[in-house]
């Protein structure tokens, strides 16, 4: 049973609609600047410029609630844009965030400390399951809502899951994706880490030092072919195969050699029935931290060999939006698909010297696609990859 | 379904198949001391959290035991299990931050249960299926089932696990390997329920 | 000299919670990192970043720096007398 992309929608620092994300990943226009809010103003990020409040106007949503929340609504409705909802359609939301509601809690704590306010309503936004919960009322869905927090592979899982909620038939259709807001805690914490890049983050390059942080929101629907013939809905694209793997190697890092990324990429590939051969785009994670970009280049040099098919990750444009960075570049691979698109890995000079490997370097469209490999790798070794075909 | 070795670990001893193996009753640091009369040389047992720690020493004693023939690399399945989750680490973490003013990364990786299964793999190169339950009590019944439908998906063998370390100090890792038997096999619920009470009792 | 070592061995378990050794488990020129030795990984060097800017008032900026510093207890005593 095939399963297909009947919709989709992402709001990035890139832009807010897909419409807008493809105009500037056409124009090579990088949505990473010197951050505007009091907790990104020192810093290199992907952000959205709007406050929560004025993206509640601009977009009309019905509800106040976290930025993870807001921005997860605004992708989420534009996927879902133009589907009715029909008791006869068993549809269901799964939405992957890393943070939940950090950022209004962020605020509310510091003015609970200073005395500034006491109400202690404000943390029911916090929890990442309200977030779902927000997104899918936003949408009108009342049934099945889950969440997927894996760190950055959660939109990945998110869709990994909903795809096998629709084979097992207890799902007709699934609106999937993840959202992340920025928030001071996520910024400190790759900074205590020490992977985070105080200058624009080079992917795949030998100088990277680590992740731009980014923010937004990506959703794709799904349906099965017997939804299809109920809703008429056109098929976007085919959402072919997944795969998800551990490499016992670390408990947050991932191994040099790459044995996850490797085992992940080949489990999408069987699902999808396809051969390393078949892939003509990938888009890679990418962070641009020193042990992502090597792990996963080891990876792809193993499970693709001597023809390594062309590869870009557009954490360069976007920053690493974390928990949805897998529903921002799931989007990304469905127009890249439908257009031809190579897109190209910003601020890439110089090749990792112990794997060599050279992404694509400049933008091009028109370009033979039928199939490609999208990655999502999280600490702890989670692994995910999703694989995207042409209708 | 069959129990093909088992072993217990708790601070007064460390036992297999229902023999006393380190006698760790008078010592003042009973996980050092079993790890230092085991003799192997993973000086990563130090990093480790208690539950992890019973669970390295119960299960390097289980390996002689393991199917020769068997791919465990991919077909062993981790089954593990126990009542308060990672409660113990958790709190040490809260103190981290609490009185050192400083969140202790290499604390906050083992705040969470699952992270002994992870340990495991990463010790034996483990890559098949692990999981984690939290429940109120040791459930026979619960590890029975579990198991059979990872045999049944085609797994060689099981790990199971009861490992608990209380926040009142009570610490006991109770470890079974399962596989297929030939004849179908008995229950294996009311051996394992006998087992656990006579390691509780030794 | 030895003074600072065996203070750094005390915040050394401290800091990365090797409740279970004594500072004279620690030698002073085995190697904290890789399979030998304490068997300590990347996580840990952060560990070891804290614990110089708060101990000893000496900043790390670059995790890379780490992997020559960090060697051992007799290399971590030399960076920092030379750097206090």
């Amino acid at each position: 049973m095939r399963i297909y992309v009947t919709g989709y929608g992402v709001i990035s620092s890139v832009g807010e609609n897909s419409e807008e994300n493809l105009l500037a990943l056409r124009s090579e226009k990088t949505g990473i600047k010197q951050g505007k809010k009091t907790y990104t103003e020192r810093f290199k990020v992907g952000e959205i410029h709007w406050s929560n409040d004025e993206l509640v106007q601009r977009f009309n949503l019905t509800q106040h609630a976290s930025r993870t929340a807001i921005l997860g609504m605004i992708a989420a409705k534009e996927a879902f844009n133009g589907h009715l909802l029909d008791p006869e359609i068993k549809t269901g939301l799964i939405s992957g965030t890393s943070v939940g509601g950090m950022d209004v809690s962020e605020i509310a704590y510091k003015d609970f400390l200073s005395g500034e306010s006491d109400d202690l309503n404000v943390y029911k936004n916090h929890p990442s399951g309200t977030t779902s919960e927000q997104i899918a009322k936003e949408l009108g869905i009342d049934g099945y809502v889950n969440t997927i927090s894996t760190a950055c592979s959660s939109a990945a899982n998110s869709i990994m899951l909903g795809a096998r909620m629709l084979l097992s038939g207890q799902l007709d259709r699934a609106v999937v994706g993840g959202t992340d807001g920025l928030s001071q805690f996520t910024i400190a914490g790759f900074r205590s880490l020490m992977i985070f890049d105080e200058e624009w983050c080079r992917p795949f390059d030998e100088t990277r030092k680590g992740i731009n942080l980014g923010e937004g929101a990506g959703f794709l629907v799904l349906e099965t072919e017997e939804t299809i013939k109920k809703t008429g809905k056109k098929p976007l694209a085919i959402l072919a195969g997944w795969g998800n793997a551990s490499d016992a190697y670390h408990q947050t890092a991932s191994s040099p050699e790459g044995y996850g990324a490797t085992l992940a990429m080949k489990s999408a590939l069987s699902v999808a029935g396809l051969k390393p051969d078949d892939i003509d785009y990938i888009n890679a994670h990418g962070t641009a931290t020193p042990n992502n970009d090597l792990s996963e280049s080891h990876g792809i040099k193993t499970v693709f060999g001597s023809s390594i098919p062309p590869f870009s990750s557009t954490k360069s444009y976007t920053g690493h939006t974390l928990a949805a960075s897998g529903g921002i570049e799931a989007v990304f691979a469905i127009l890249a698909l439908n257009k031809g698109l190579l897109l190209p890995n910003l601020n890439f000079k110089q090749a990792i010297e112990e794997t060599g490997l050279v992404p694509v370097k400049s933008y091009s469209e028109g370009n033979d696609i039928k199939h490609i490999l999208s990655n999502s790798f999280g600490f702890g070794g989670n692994n995910s990859t999703i694989i995207l075909s042409k209708v | 379904m069959k129990i093909l070795a088992h072993s217990y670990v708790c601070p007064k001893g460390t036992f297999l198949n229902g023999k006393l193996v380190y006698d760790t009753a008078e010592e003042e640091n009973p996980l050092k001391s079993a790890y230092q009369q085991l003799g192997v040389e993973y000086p990563k047992f130090y990093k480790m959290d208690v539950l992890s720690k019973m669970a390295f020493i119960g299960t390097e004693i289980l390996l002689p035991f393991f199917p020769k023939d068997a791919d465990l690399e991919n077909d062993l399945q981790l089954i593990f299990a126990n009542s308060s989750a990672s409660l113990n680490t958790d709190n040490l973490f809260v103190e981290s931050y609490e009185q050192l003013k400083t969140p202790s990364p290499s604390l906050f990786v083992y705040t969470l249960p699952n992270i002994v299964t992870g340990e495991l793999c990463i010790r034996h190169k483990w890559y098949g299926e692990n999981c984690f339950f939290v429940e109120e009590t040791f459930n026979p019944l619960h590890f029975s089932e579990w198991s059979q439908i990872a045999l049944n998906k085609g797994n060689n063998s099981c790990l199971c696990a009861w490992v608990e370390a209380k926040t009142n100090g009570e610490q006991e890792c109770f470890l079974f390997l399962l596989t297929n038997s030939e004849d179908g096999g008995n229950s294996i619920e009311r051996e394992l329920s006998t087992l656990i009470k006579q390691y509780r009792n030794e | 000299m030895s003074d600072l070592k065996e203070n750094l061995k005390a915040q050394i378990i401290e800091q990365l919670n090797l409740e279970d050794l004594t500072p004279a488990d620690i030698q002073d020129d085995a190697p904290l990192f890789g399979d030998q030795g304490l068997g300590l990984d990347s996580i840990d060097a952060l560990e070891f970043i804290v614990l110089l800017d708060s101990n000893y008032g000496i900043k790390i900026a670059d995790p890379s720096e780490g992997k020559e510093i960090f060697h051992s207890v007799n290399t971590l005593a030399d960076y920092i007398s030379k750097h206090q």
